[in-house]
């Protein structure tokens, strides 16, 4: 298995590292530093040392030349004195020699002193002392080199002075921009230690935002590719898991709900047959009437009827489950809407005249066909005819009505009844609601028909809608397409052709 | 009189349609399958029937394939399909087939009448 260790372990090591780089500068920066300052000022103590030994030899040469030329004529030059003065000399110059360490420029202009001294001692103190005197000429030159050089060590040791004062400085400059350079390098590398953790953990992340983006968009089989830090695989593959479990949810939710749509549909077929069987033979009684007393052809009646609503429930729900499981289909064809409406009219015209309801329909003049399946939007009209019917009390007005709305034609059915408040316009389509106004508690049906309405409607690409109010009546709406290559209206007007292409 | 034979596997769908179409007036001939249908039309002989009723779905042998069975021999005799698939491209799909009428289960009993008697009229 690769090196791959988890987040915090890869930001202590960041940091561990990041410290350790920064300590190591800083101390070797301040440690040099620290040496450039000591090494400068025990240089600077040296050549101060240096100057006074310089001046210590001057003096040294002056009382060597005061003993052998004593200021008063009639004194003598003394010997012990010139003893002591050159013991001072050569005292001073070897604490000097000391001083002067390797340094071949400094020994060079001490041995010169020295040696210029020597020379004047052998021809200037020398023959004084012995009471002769030196030619003058000699003995200002002598004497006079001891002093030039001893001026050319003083000089020379300031000038190593400043020298040593510029090195100083520059290696001070150079320790300082290392340091720098030290410093921004460690941060440079701690940065790109960073950097590196944060781009390790960047694909790993990307995958799993697109991966989380896929889940919620529906696509349940959306895995990732588990990698990056420990943190980042655990999470990796937890999303994993999620979806799995979310994948497997979801197949037992759709099994189960396939089932259910299997099992309505199956009880469904199931029931028409006994259900034909009852009504048929009930229908059969009922057409006896001559043979039957009063009370058994009531029973008969009452049994036809009873049958006659299981199996229109049963319609009912066997339509709602072959549309739950996207069975329900249709074959729309250009259709007349003048033909569905006479139909229609036809089919339901005896209940409306049993309640004493007054039914009107209009269809507009000129309505091209729509796109419709003329039995399915019969069933709509007539699941809507039959709530105005059922809903609305004796002497009512049920009116249908159908006109062109831009590329849509629209029907409407309108009754002036008890209505529906909002609450109640909210279910509406709901499946098995029903209006519960006292007035309607007899109502049978299902509370299937505006359901399956819905469904119908939608199916053919258009939208059904109720407006009511309490005691106004209630309004159903619905629209359909109007047929592409269906027959144009008949004797269309130009002008409402042009503003339905247009507008 | 008109001759029908009708054609489904319910017994008691079958009883019922039996007892109502000859309350009708019409003489009935039933079968529980396509086989038994095919017998009953070689046991009638001359006494043809005028009008067949097949439901579509039957085991053993299915009306749809009594229907093609008769066609291919040539028989002209009107078939009116019952069928319980509410499929649109159901009567389309039947009437391909050969058959003369298709009628969804289930029917209102009128309607039925009324596609007996169009097709004995079409067949005389």
């Amino acid at each position: 298995m690769s090196f791959n260790p988890s987040l915090t372990a890869r930001l202590r090591i960041g940091f561990l590292v990041l410290f350790a780089l920064l300590l190591v500068v800083s101390l070797l920066g301040v440690g040099r530093l620290f040496q450039i300052r000591v090494n400068y000022e025990n240089d600077l103590t040296r050549y101060f040392q240096l100057e006074l030994q310089t001046e210590r030899i001057r003096s040294a040469f002056i009382l060597e030349q005061a003993a052998t030329r004593p200021a008063t004529p009639h004194q003598k030059p003394s010997q012990t004195e010139l003893s002591q003065a050159a013991a001072n000399f050569t005292d001073a110059v070897g604490r000097a020699r000391q001083l002067t360490g390797a340094d071949p420029v400094l020994n060079a202009r001490l041995d010169q002193v020295a040696a210029s001294e020597a020379i004047w001692r052998t021809h200037v103190a020398a023959p004084l002392l012995a009471g002769r005197v030196p030619p003058p000429r000699v003995e200002r030159r002598l004497t006079s080199t001891v002093t030039t050089d001893n001026d050319g060590l003083a000089n020379a040791t300031r000038a190593t002075r400043d020298d040593a004062r510029g090195n100083a400085r520059s290696d001070t400059r150079d320790t300082t921009i290392l340091v720098a350079a030290g410093l921004a390098g460690a941060l440079l590398a701690a940065l790109v230690l960073f950097s590196g953790l944060i781009n390790s953990m960047r694909a790993p992340l990307g995958r799993l935002v697109e991966g989380a983006r896929k889940l919620a968009g529906g696509d349940l089989q959306t895995r990732v590719q588990v990698g990056g830090p420990v943190e980042i695989a655990t999470l990796g593959q937890a999303f994993n898991e999620m979806a799995n479990a979310l994948e497997r949810d979801a197949r037992e939710r759709d099994r189960v709900e396939q089932m259910k749509d299997d099992f309505v549909l199956t009880v469904s077929h199931e029931l028409r047959t006994p259900v034909t069987v009852v009504k048929g033979f009930a229908e059969m009684l009922t057409a006896q009437r001559r043979s039957l007393s009063a009370r058994q052809l009531e029973a008969a009646e009452v049994i036809a009827e009873s049958a006659g609503q299981l199996q229109k429930m049963i319609n009912d729900l066997l339509d709602l489950a072959r549309s739950d499981a996207g069975k329900l289909r249709i074959e729309p064809k250009p259709t007349s809407v003048r033909s569905i409406a006479q139909r229609v009219g036809r089919q339901m015209r005896p209940h409306f005249a049993e309640k004493s309801q007054r039914f009107t329909v209009s269809v507009e003049k000129e309505l091209p066909e729509v796109e419709a399946d003329p039995d399915r939007i019969s069933q709509v009209l007539a699941n809507l005819l039959t709530n105005a019917n059922k809903y609305s009390p004796e002497g009512a007005q049920v009116r249908l009505a159908a006109s062109r709305v831009g590329d849509e034609v629209e029907f409407a059915v309108t009754d002036n009844g008890p209505g529906l408040g909002d609450e109640e316009l909210d279910h509406v389509f709901d499946r098995f609601w029903r209006a519960e106004s006292g007035e309607t508690q007899s109502v049978g049906g299902t509370g299937l028909g505006l359901a399956i309405a819905k469904s119908l409607v939608e199916l053919h690409g258009g939208a059904i809608s109720a407006t009511s109010a309490p005691g106004e009546g209630a309004t159903f709406r619905f629209v359909l397409p109007i047929a592409k290559d269906g027959r144009p209206a008949r004797k269309a007007p130009k002008r409402r052709t042009r503003a339905g292409a247009t507008g | 009189m008109t001759r029908l034979l009708v054609a489904d596997d319910s017994e008691t769908v079958l009883l019922m349609l039996q007892r109502r179409l000859e309350m009708e007036g019409y003489e009935v001939i039933t079968a529980t399958d396509g086989f038994e249908a095919l017998e009953r039309l070689k046991e009638a002989g001359k006494k043809k029937p005028d009008v067949i009723l097949l439901d579509a779905m039957m085991p053993k042998k299915s009306g749809q394939e009594v229907l093609e069975e008769l066609r291919g021999s040539g028989s002209k005799i009107p078939v009116l399909m019952i069928s319980a698939h509410l499929d649109a491209q159901e009567p389309e799909r039947m009437r391909s087939l050969g058959a003369n009428d298709c009628i969804p289960k289930p029917f209102e009993w009128d309607d039925l009448i009324e596609k007996i008697e169009e097709l004995a009229a079409n067949g005389r």
